[in-house]
């Protein structure tokens, strides 16, 4: 098949990628080398290839990569600065027992990320709600839950919330 | 003496190992691995027959597909592969036996070359007849799925029975169950079934195998649990020496059991190992919707349970008769089912035991190791009936329990004495925290509660000699790599590891680190699997370390002039407060130390550890009775508080604890790990999970919009985790297994809370809305149990169990 060219910001930096049109962002950003995005179904159920596309949370095996023209897509790769400094939701995450396998780790983080940005101070019953697209199979939820408040009430002391690389 | 000072060792709260790297994004699984442009990639052809013979494979179609390379059909790669028991071809040979066994594989250039290919692929069937119903094929031998059965090599302790469906039939005589029937005050027979349900691991399996086409050699990457058993069971089924198959085994995202043994790794070798092919990698990726037919589920299960019972309410004696459904192989499911069996009399101490516990072939997907391995399917029956026989005989459930617990010296079902423990101090626990004894209001209008409560226990389950060793190297800059071929696949072993690394060695954690298994680096480990590593591998560890550890006061002593025993390590620096001396561990741990003579003396500082249990015996084939059929069961209960909408069936659990006596938390953030996430997954499976099949044997539940686990918005409001230590004496800190158990006893603790608001018995899982709403119309129509069985017509529960008297 006949290969075109979509330009978009990925983590920060201008990016140029060839795809075919039927190639799915997931694929093609782990063709580039982004292996954080990880898939787990391919079919839009289990989140583990969550990417944060402009300001939306979105799972990239259910987008095209044509579809990213113009637009800037993050991945839980460019949350870490560029001295390693951690975000506080990775932070968070490892400090609460969130992550057993790590497998929807990425994917969980990067839905986080988004759902925190739009609502700083969240309830137990948004929590849930935000994060009921990411399946975990290891954890039961229970130490994300903690971990997603946990990173909010830091960004709120904080007054700000740091951003990944736009 | 240890002599060694940290902060981070046995017992302390830390941050978990490898979760760093799984945050960023970095830690890299088997499919994030790159090969380059010679990688090719595999699909495979599946069967749209439950049972037929293969008339012909065309391929033609498919080979003129741009990109494919080869297509491999089962007469191109003829190897029987089985842990226990080798039934297993991965291609089908001359006939299919499920719908989705695969029958040719299609290797490609690309992924989609071969998924193209793989369309184009035909096949002419035969039907023959197919069988369903497991308790049917254990008992009417008109279809056997299996007529070779008894060409299969297998290991000295299964008994398949050729001739039959029946892949393995473990058996418990002890005493005298008839003369106990006949004096019982009561007696309570009860069944329960179960369908198979799915491990829901988030990664898919993939695999990369590479011949070497000028010395042979194999190098397989796989998202594996155990590189070495892998490697054992692969070395086996081409008759190879282990020396030429190099396994190794990245970070897997989730096991459960689905990804033991040997799972996908023979279908790739297939293709990696054509002549046509000239030893480029080729990679086998199964999509999601393939997961459930390429590798483990867990069996099905139908159980009968009998129990006499004295005017005192003492259980004193147990007939079982279980049928576990392990689909077209039992390669590995035949051995839950003698772990069922061993384990047959639950968490209670009973004289007179008939088990017959059967692994039944049907053609279905494969049944095989699933956490728990048998005991959530042993308990999901007993602790239903034992709830039911208490209520019979009108007792309250807790306190039958109570009196007929398994207490520590009793003799198990094989005759073994109960190790020491807790449990009934948890149970205690566990009635005040859900205020079991309390009958409370619903907080929901309109709806019911319910509470119920569950015992669990489980030995590992594994053969006599799985053997773990272990590595310690001390390095240059002081810090410490083990190696300890143990998968960490979430439950954090690694961390438990370099924990117990750190005390034994007195270096801090964060300058400690495992790495994961390769067979060609570490030393052996039989597998990761039934909740055995913090104990069997911790033994070696513990051995590598403290081996590693007592090098270095002879080194030191000899270097600063004083006697061994003023030698201490303290968070990493070497100390004699007799001379005054302190320094950090550094280059001459490796390179020697020079001594006052002027000599060098040490050389680099390596610890080894080997272990096996020394003291387990089989069980007797035809009694099954052992002086020590398994090395410590770990014991623990469940109390769950529900509600039910007597309107649509939906039930939720409002709060729900679960308590384990560990021995020893040796990592405390992973046994609260473990707890919290089985509890959470038994409650999926009970509420909600199962694999179904329509009349032709087509799974009608492949992927996660068909088969639901827990989301996020399926989490009880309130789940309490918590353990005893009560220590076991054959252990490197008095640790017992806890990684699977959390799993066993949500579901009939479910089923019991149901009992509880609704007064009517479901005796068959999943209790999801469906059914619970069915249950609820039942008992407005006088009805007080539900039974659904989805191969006999008969539904009625009273006639269905008299159906297999």
């Amino acid at each position: 098949m006949m290969k075109r060219d979509v330009h978009f910001i990925l983590n920060g930096r201008q990016t140029t990628l060839s795809v075919e049109p039927r190639t799915t962002l997931l694929r093609a950003l782990r063709e580039y080398g982004v292996t954080s995005v990880k898939r787990g179904c391919e079919e839009g159920e289990c989140g583990t290839c969550t990417v944060v596309v402009d300001d939306l949370a979105q799972k990239s095996c259910m987008m095209l990569a044509l579809e990213a023209e113009g637009k800037s897509v993050l991945t839980v790769e460019g949350l870490v600065g560029p001295k390693g400094e951690l975000h506080p939701i990775q932070q968070a995450f490892i400090e609460e027992g969130a992550i057993q396998c790590g497998f929807c780790t990425p994917g969980m983080i990067m839905t986080t990320y988004a759902f925190l940005r739009k609502t700083p101070d969240p309830s137990e019953d948004e929590i849930r709600a935000a994060l009921a697209g990411n399946l975990c199979r290891c954890t039961g939820y229970i130490p994300i839950f903690r971990a997603v408040q946990k990173a909010a009430k830091t960004m709120r002391e904080l007054g700000h919330f740091p951003g990944g690389a736009r | 003496m240890k002599q060694t000072v940290t902060r981070n060792g046995v017992g302390a709260w830390t941050t978990r190992k490898y979760d760093l790297e799984k945050a960023a994004g970095t830690l890299a699984f088997t499919d994030d691995l790159r090969f380059g442009p010679e990688l090719l990639h595999a699909r495979a052809f599946r069967s749209t027959k439950a049972h037929a013979e293969i008339l012909s494979v065309d391929v033609s179609e498919a080979m003129k597909v741009k990109g494919v390379v080869k297509v491999i059909t089962g007469k191109d790669f003829i190897h029987r592969f089985g842990l226990y028991l080798m039934d297993r071809t991965p291609l089908a040979i001359g006939k299919v036996r499920y719908v989705g066994e695969p029958v040719a594989l299609v290797i490609g250039e690309t992924e989609e070359a071969a998924e193209e290919g793989m369309l184009k692929v035909a096949a002419k069937y035969k039907d023959l007849p197919p069988i369903f119903d497991p308790v049917k094929a254990a008992t009417d031998n008109s279809v056997l799925v299996h007529p070779e059965l008894e060409t299969y090599d297998h290991v000295p302790f299964i008994t398949p029975f050729p001739g039959t469906n029946i892949a393995n039939w473990f058996r418990i005589r002890r005493g005298d169950v008839d003369k106990a029937f006949a004096e019982a005050e009561h007696v309570v027979e009860e069944a329960v079934n179960c369908p198979q349900i799915a491990h829901g691991f988030l990664e898919p399996h993939c695999c990369i195998c590479k011949e070497d086409p000028a010395t042979g050699n194999l190098t397989i990457w796989s998202s594996a649990q155990s590189a070495f058993a892998l490697r054992e069971i692969v070395a086996k089924g081409l008759d190879y020496p282990l020396n030429k198959i190099h396994v190794i085994a990245p970070p897997i995202g989730g096991g459960f059991g689905g990804k033991a043994g040997m799972t996908v790794e023979a279908l790739c070798l297939a293709g990696a190992m054509n002549p046509e092919i000239k030893g480029r990698p080729v990679k086998l990726y199964i999509p999601r919707e393939e997961v459930m037919l390429t590798s483990w589920v867990r069996q099905a299960y139908v159980s009968k349970i009998k129990l006499a019972i004295d005017k005192e309410g003492k259980i004193t004696a147990i007939k079982n008769t279980f049928y576990f459904d392990t689909g077209i192989s039992a390669e590995y499911g035949a051995n839950p089912v003698r772990s069922a069996g061993y384990s047959s009399t639950g968490c209670y101490y009973v004289p007179n035991v008939w088990t017959d516990s059967y692994a039944v072939y049907t053609n279905k997907p494969f049944g095989g190791a699933y956490r728990g391995f048998g005991l959530p399917e042993l308990m999901g029956a007993m602790e239903v009936v034992i709830d039911i026989a208490a209520r019979k005989i009108g007792m309250d459930p807790i306190e039958f329990r109570l009196k007929n617990m398994l207490k520590p010296g009793l003799p198990t079902c094989t005759g073994m004495p109960m190790n020491a423990h807790a449990l009934d101090t948890i149970v205690n626990k566990i009635v005040e925290k859900i205020r079991l004894k309390e009958k409370e209001p619903a907080t929901r209008k309109g709806w019911i509660r319910g509470k119920g409560f569950a015992l669990a226990l489980k030995a590992p389950a594994m053969p006599s000699d799985a053997a773990s060793s272990a590595i310690v190297k001390i390095l240059g800059d002081g810090t410490v790599d083990v190696l300890a071929a143990t998968m960490d696949m979430g439950q954090g072993a690694y961390t438990a590891y370099a924990q117990m690394a750190s005390e034994e060695l007195g270096i801090p954690i964060e300058k400690i680190k495992c790495y994961y298994p390769d067979t060609q680096s570490h030393p052996y480990d039989w597998q990761t699997v039934a909740s055995r590593s913090c104990w069997s591998m911790g033994m070696a560890v513990k051995r590598a370390a403290t081996d590693a550890r007592e090098k270095l006061p002879a080194l030191y002593s000899e270097y600063w002039e004083t006697e061994p025993e003023s030698i201490t390590i303290e968070h990493g620096i070497v100390k004699c407060k007799k001379k005054g001396k302190a320094e950090p561990i550094g280059e001459q741990i490796q390179s020697g130390f020079m001594m006052p003579s002027g000599n060098y003396v040490g050389g680099p500082v390596i610890g080894s550890g080997s272990f096996v249990p020394p003291d387990v015996i089989y069980p007797d084939p035809e009694t099954g009775q052992s002086p020590k059929s398994v090395v410590h069961f770990t014991v623990g209960a469940v109390g769950i508080d529900i509600e039910v909408d007597p309107a649509t069936g939906a039930v939720e659990v409002n709060k729900v604890s679960a308590g384990y006596d560990v021995g020893k938390a040796v990592s405390p953030i992973n046994v609260k790990g473990q707890i919290e996430g089985g509890t959470i997954q038994g409650i999926s499976a009970g509420l909600m999970e199962g694999m179904y099949y329509d009349e032709h044997g087509k799974l009608l539940t492949p992927d996660f919009t068909d088969y639901k686990i827990a989301t996020s918005m399926d989490v009880p409001r309130e789940v309490d985790s918590f353990w005893e230590e009560t220590p076991e004496e054959l252990s490197p800190y008095g640790n017992r297994g806890v990684g699977e158990h959390s799993m066993i006893s949500p579901a009939p603790a479910i089923d019991n809370a149901l009992f509880d608001a609704l007064g009517i018995r479901i005796h068959t899982y999943p209790l999801g809305r469906e059914r619970v709403y069915k249950a609820i119309q039942a008992k407005k129509n006088g009805e007080t149990d539900l039974w659904e069985y989805p191969y006999a017509l008969e539904q009625s529960y009273k006639n269905a169990i008299k159906e297999w008297k």
